[in-house]
């Protein structure tokens, strides 16, 4: 943990005079009150009245309509934006500010608005500006912005997406103003500075750094994030604080305006009031400005500072040195756990493994020992134990990935069900408990059909869990690297997954499988009576196959909205629009990783638990 | 195709030309631009119009050129030829921020009093105001603007004439012009009275004071025969695309042009993912929406395509492309990149802030019927050209530190290790009664 410092010497924060003020207060009153009668009024009328306030500050103004179908929902919009060609800039490079006509609650950003309108009459003004500044009014806080980021990358759809008729240079930083008082205005109390980006992505800590060093230090304005509205810097805040970031980002969401700027490497922060206090418009308005002439400062793309951090507090971050070794060690921890199967599933079976039934028990005792003879001396040695285990890999691996493809399955499934229109919440519900189901019932049946089917051995049995587990470290260590918070949340929530191969107890009455002989198409009568028998066969894996159930990412998600008390199909929804819209890729780590990784220790579990 | 030999040139010495054509993409403006400039004028800046000439009113403007065009003249009448220059300042100013005083240039709030309101706003009070537009014509002197008067005029001739006429502005015709001399001065108007020429005498100062004053008709502007656009598309350090929109805004003549494209080496372009598509647009404006309808024309747009591949470290890429655009349509020329990764050595001290793509420049030919022949008759052969912005291309670019941060830490390491390994070399190891001086015994009795 270390305090925050601001590392890109050219951004000077609060070293500039800020003169936004005076006679600039009655033209931002006057921009509310036109925001508010315009709260009523079509998407027309808006982005044509936004798009005659900015031409009349002589800026040149462009709009863009966009259309998303996602979750069941049409969500359509129609963003403006206006283009402040920069003095001594040569159009290569630009800031964005952006206000979003509603925030991320829905509520309408009237003094964002007002301000940015306000501000880009201002801002018009100056001639110090050394890059573009885009002014941006996007419909809503999620869909407009990726819309607009999109086509500015040329990277949209250009069926739903318009491309945009004026662009300016590479976009540098984007600042999103969240300020949604009425048209008497609010005194608001502190800023909160919203900085995760899609999946978990964060901007350059000097961007964070240069918002709290200007906002509290130029202006007097607390900072606080995470929605820890009162920050005391004690030991148990910074850590749920830390937390609260931690979860926000492996969930990988958008979380306000300028979550869709952080993919394309664009930095980006929100700034949202928040309290009753006595800081007004004005302050954030000059908040803003020195922001935007410290921005203005840049020579290059920030990069000096930290893009992996974990904040604490405003002023306080722990940097990826020293968090990303706990990441790698729960990604070890599966690692290890698959070498150890594996040199177990080498060793000969009648002394190494537990509970490996072997045919030829008979023929291994009557075996002679052998002479070993080295550095001298000479030892006595069974046969048996130097005898090199053939390892048959040819049905695990095929199982494994089998077990990963078949992720594509709830993936696909949840997919279409959040793409398909009508009351999506709805039908991802009923989807949900159908998967939820059947991942309950899935590894049993599959334990019945496998061993039916290939009869496999124990060894083959802790190589399938070997693999897995070596597929899951491998994942996870991997997307580390990326998302560190969702590698450590599926890590930790799959840690039992780990312990499960060496739990498996094997059941006494392990003996030759009555049913080998029995032929793969007549199935469903004999499984129900191999399932009989084997229930009474072991408790203990029934307990463990049912304590994995509760581990499942089913079980898990329910019992997530249910502490959250939230609902499990406005929460799918809202992933199957973040998948849609903004390539949120949580979801596909969820099926095609975790889920799989479960789904094979259940069937580990199962075939322990029947006795197969 | 795009640059042609201007000027008159004998046959004998066309052959020992060469075209040479480089591009510095990148130039931080600074006053001291300015100043070489200047000292190839005549009068070095201290008369003429090129006394307006302030590197700081100048890199203030919004938009700003210049431009040194250099070719051979030679006489119908065969005496010696001539070098001809032609230097050319275009600055788009605005008229509020220029005015404002240089000891004051801070652009604080003004006083709210002083403020424009809409009166007929419901909410207009005290302290809300909804700013008005201006509907006069802003009052600007040549002294408010530039901070100084014309210092009077460069004579280079004694006749009188065109070429006497030094100082024009094109005003409309109701616009009110006071010109502000010590002496007299000869006013001519040309073109059905919009440019309004003066021919004003050395060494007295000059000022043209435009008041305020109400217009009921502006200005017809000439239309430019083609919009260009170009940006980088797509996102990642491995590649990326280039679009160049190039719209025709006239409904009725086609545009045949020049497309130059020099490319530095270390962006490549794939040229099989070149693609030209016309579309027609209906309204070819470029501050209004743009919303381009699709009707893509079968026609194949590019004429001829002369393309010379980069070579690394030596040479760019040169794409030229003859171009033909139909009327009120817009051509989208698309095509991919890929970016390469330069020796550290190669970047440069700003490497974050990525490498400048040359703009690329556009010869606007002129077809044989159009009327543009006619307005440059003098300058036979002179082509109009258009130069795009330039472009901002990230590369991937390492973390300088790190090397760095090796270099240290290897030489601490090698440091310590030679440090002990000399100490030890180089020391020589006794017994302690052995040594002399030391317990007085052994060096005593020598």
């Amino acid at each position: 943990m270390a305090t925050t410092y601001v590392s890109e010497n050219a951004i000077l924060p609060g070293q500039v005079h800020t003169y936004f003020g005076g006679s600039e207060h009655n033209i931002f009153r006057a921009y509310r009150h036109e925001v508010a009668g315009l709260a009523e009024s079509s998407e027309e009328e808006r982005v044509g009245k936004l798009g005659d306030i900015f031409r009349s500050s002589g800026l040149k103004v462009a709009a863009q309509k966009y259309e998303y179908t996602a979750a069941g929902r049409n969500t359509t919009g129609k963003n403006v934006y206006a283009i402040l060609q920069g003095p001594r800039a040569d159009a290569t490079e630009a800031v964005v500010l952006i206000a979003a006509w509603r925030n991320m609650d829905g509520v309408l950003n009237q003094s964002g608005v007002a301000l940015v309108l306000t501000l880009a009459r201002y801002f018009k003004r100056w001639s110090v500006w050394s890059k573009d500044i885009i002014f941006l009014i996007p419909s809503d806080s999620t869909a407009g912005p990726q819309a607009w980021v999109d086509a500015y990358h040329s990277g949209h759809d250009p069926e739903t997406i318009e491309s945009l008729p004026l662009k300016s240079g590479a976009l540098q930083a984007a600042v999103a103003v969240d300020y949604p008082a009425g048209p008497w205005g609010h005194r608001f109390d502190k800023l909160h500075i919203i900085y995760d980006g899609i999946n978990g992505q964060l901007p350059n800590l000097d961007l964070f750094n240069t918002a709290v060093s200007i906002a509290s230090g130029q202006m007097g304005i607390g900072c606080t994030i995470q929605r820890m509205w009162n920050h005391r810097d004690t030991y148990s805040e910074r850590l749920q604080t830390m937390l609260r970031g931690m979860l926000s980002a492996g969930l990988g969401h958008a979380t306000g305006p300028h979550s869709s700027f952080i993919p394309y490497h664009v930095d980006a922060i929100t700034l949202q009031t928040v309290g009753d206090g006595w800081h007004d418009e004005m302050s954030l308005g000059r908040t803003v400005e020195s922001l935007f002439r410290s921005l203005n400062n840049l020579l290059e793309h920030l990069h000096q500072s930290f893009f992996l951090y974990l904040l604490m507090h405003a002023n306080r971050f722990v940097s990826i040195g020293t968090y990303l070794p706990s990441a790698m060690l729960v990604a070890v921890s599966f690692t290890i756990a698959s070498i150890a199967l594996w040199v177990q599933s080498g060793q000969p079976t009648e002394k190494a493994t537990v509970g490996v039934w072997h045919s030829d028990e008979a023929d291994a005792k009557e075996q002679d020992v052998t002479v070993v003879e080295q550095d001298g001396m000479t030892a006595l040695i069974s046969t048996a134990e130097l005898k090199v285990v053939e390892r048959h890999m040819l049905l695990p691996i095929a199982f494994v990935s089998a077990a990963h493809f078949l992720g594509l399955l709830p993936l696909y499934v949840f997919t279409r069900a959040s793409a398909t229109p009508g009351n999506a919440s709805q039908t991802l519900t009923t989807t949900f408990y159908a998967f939820a189901t059947s991942t309950a019932l899935l590894p049993a049946l599959s334990a019945v059909a496998l061993s039916r089917l290939f009869a496999p051995t124990s060894q083959q049995w802790a190589l399938t869990a070997c693999f897995s587990l070596l597929l899951l470290g491998l994942f996870l260590s991997a997307l580390a690297t990326l998302n560190f918070s969702l590698a450590i949340l599926v890590g930790v929530l799959g840690s039992p997954l780990c312990l499960v191969p060496a739990l498996i107890t094997s059941t006494p009455s392990r003996t030759s499988v009555p049913s080998t002989s029995v032929a793969a198409g007549a199935d469903t009568s004999s499984s129900h009576r191999t399932t009989s028998t084997g229930i009474g066969g072991s408790v203990a894996n029934v307990t463990l196959y049912v304590l994995l159930l509760a581990a499942s990412p089913p079980a898990l998600l329910l019992a997530a909205c249910h502490y959250w008390n939230a609902n499990v199909g406005a929460v799918l929804a809202a992933a199957g629009t973040a998948w849609h819209v903004q390539g949120a890729w949580t979801g596909v780590v969820v099926c095609l990783v975790w889920w799989p990784a479960w789904f094979v220790a259940a069937v580990g579990v199962a075939a322990g638990g029947l006795g197969l | 195709m795009t640059f042609e030999p201007e000027g008159t040139h004998s046959n004998a010495s066309m052959r020992n030309l060469h075209l040479l054509h480089g591009t510095l993409p990148h130039e931080v403006v600074c006053t001291e631009n300015l100043t070489p400039f200047l000292k190839l004028l005549p009068c070095k800046g201290k008369a003429g119009i090129s006394s307006l000439l302030d590197g700081h009113k100048l890199f203030d403007a919004n938009w700003q050129t210049m431009a040194v065009d250099v070719k051979p003249v030679c006489p119908e009448d065969g005496t010696e030829c001539i070098l001809q220059i032609e230097q050319t300042v275009d600055m788009v100013l605005d008229i509020e921020r220029s005015k404002r005083p240089r000891d004051n240039p801070m652009p604080r709030p003004i006083p709210t009093e002083d403020l424009v309101c809409d009166n007929s706003k419901p909410y207009h009070g005290g302290d809300s105001c909804f700013p008005l537009d201006r509907t006069s014509e802003m009052s600007w002197s040549l002294n408010k603007v530039f901070g100084r008067p014309l210092k009077g005029s460069c004579p280079l001739t004694t006749e009188d004439g065109r070429d006497s006429e030094t100082v024009c502005i094109n005003v409309p015709h109701e616009r009110e012009v006071q010109e502000r001399t010590a002496a007299d001065l000869v006013k001519k108007e040309h073109e059905d009275g919009y440019l309004r020429c003066y021919k004003i005498s050395p060494n007295l100062d000059f000022d043209l004071i435009l008041p305020e004053q109400y217009l009921s008709s502006n200005l017809p502007l000439s239309h430019p025969s083609l919009h260009a656009f170009r940006s980088i598309t797509g996102h990642g350090q491995e590649r990326g695309g280039v679009r160049a929109i190039l719209t025709n805004p006239s409904l009725t003549s086609p545009v045949r042009f020049v497309y130059l494209e020099s490319l530095p080496w270390f962006m490549k372009p794939y040229l099989h993912t070149l693609r030209a598509t016309i579309s027609s647009s209906t309204a070819p404006l470029p501050d209004q929406y743009l919303e381009p309808q699709q009707a893509p024309n079968t026609a194949d747009p590019i004429k001829q395509m002369y393309y010379r591949p980069a070579v690394d470290r030596h040479r760019g890429t040169h794409l030229e492309l003859l171009l033909e655009l139909p009327p009120a349509s817009t051509l989208t020329l698309t095509y991919d990149f890929e970016k390469s990764l330069l020796r550290y050595t190669e970047y440069p001290p700003d490497a974050n802030r990525g490498f400048d793509v040359a703009p690329a420049v556009i010869r606007l030919l002129s077809s044989s019927s159009s009327s543009s022949s006619s307005n440059g008759s003098s300058l036979l052969g002179a082509s109009e050209y258009l130069r795009t912005t330039s472009l901002l291309l990230p590369l991937p670019t390492p973390d300088f530190s790190m090397p760095y941060n090796v270099i240290i830490l290897t030489s601490t390491v090698m440091a310590l290790a030679f440090g002990s390994i000399f100490n030890i070399l180089v020391r020589r190891f006794v017994a302690a009664d052995e040594a002399p001086g030391y317990g007085g015994k052994g060096a005593k009795d020598e």
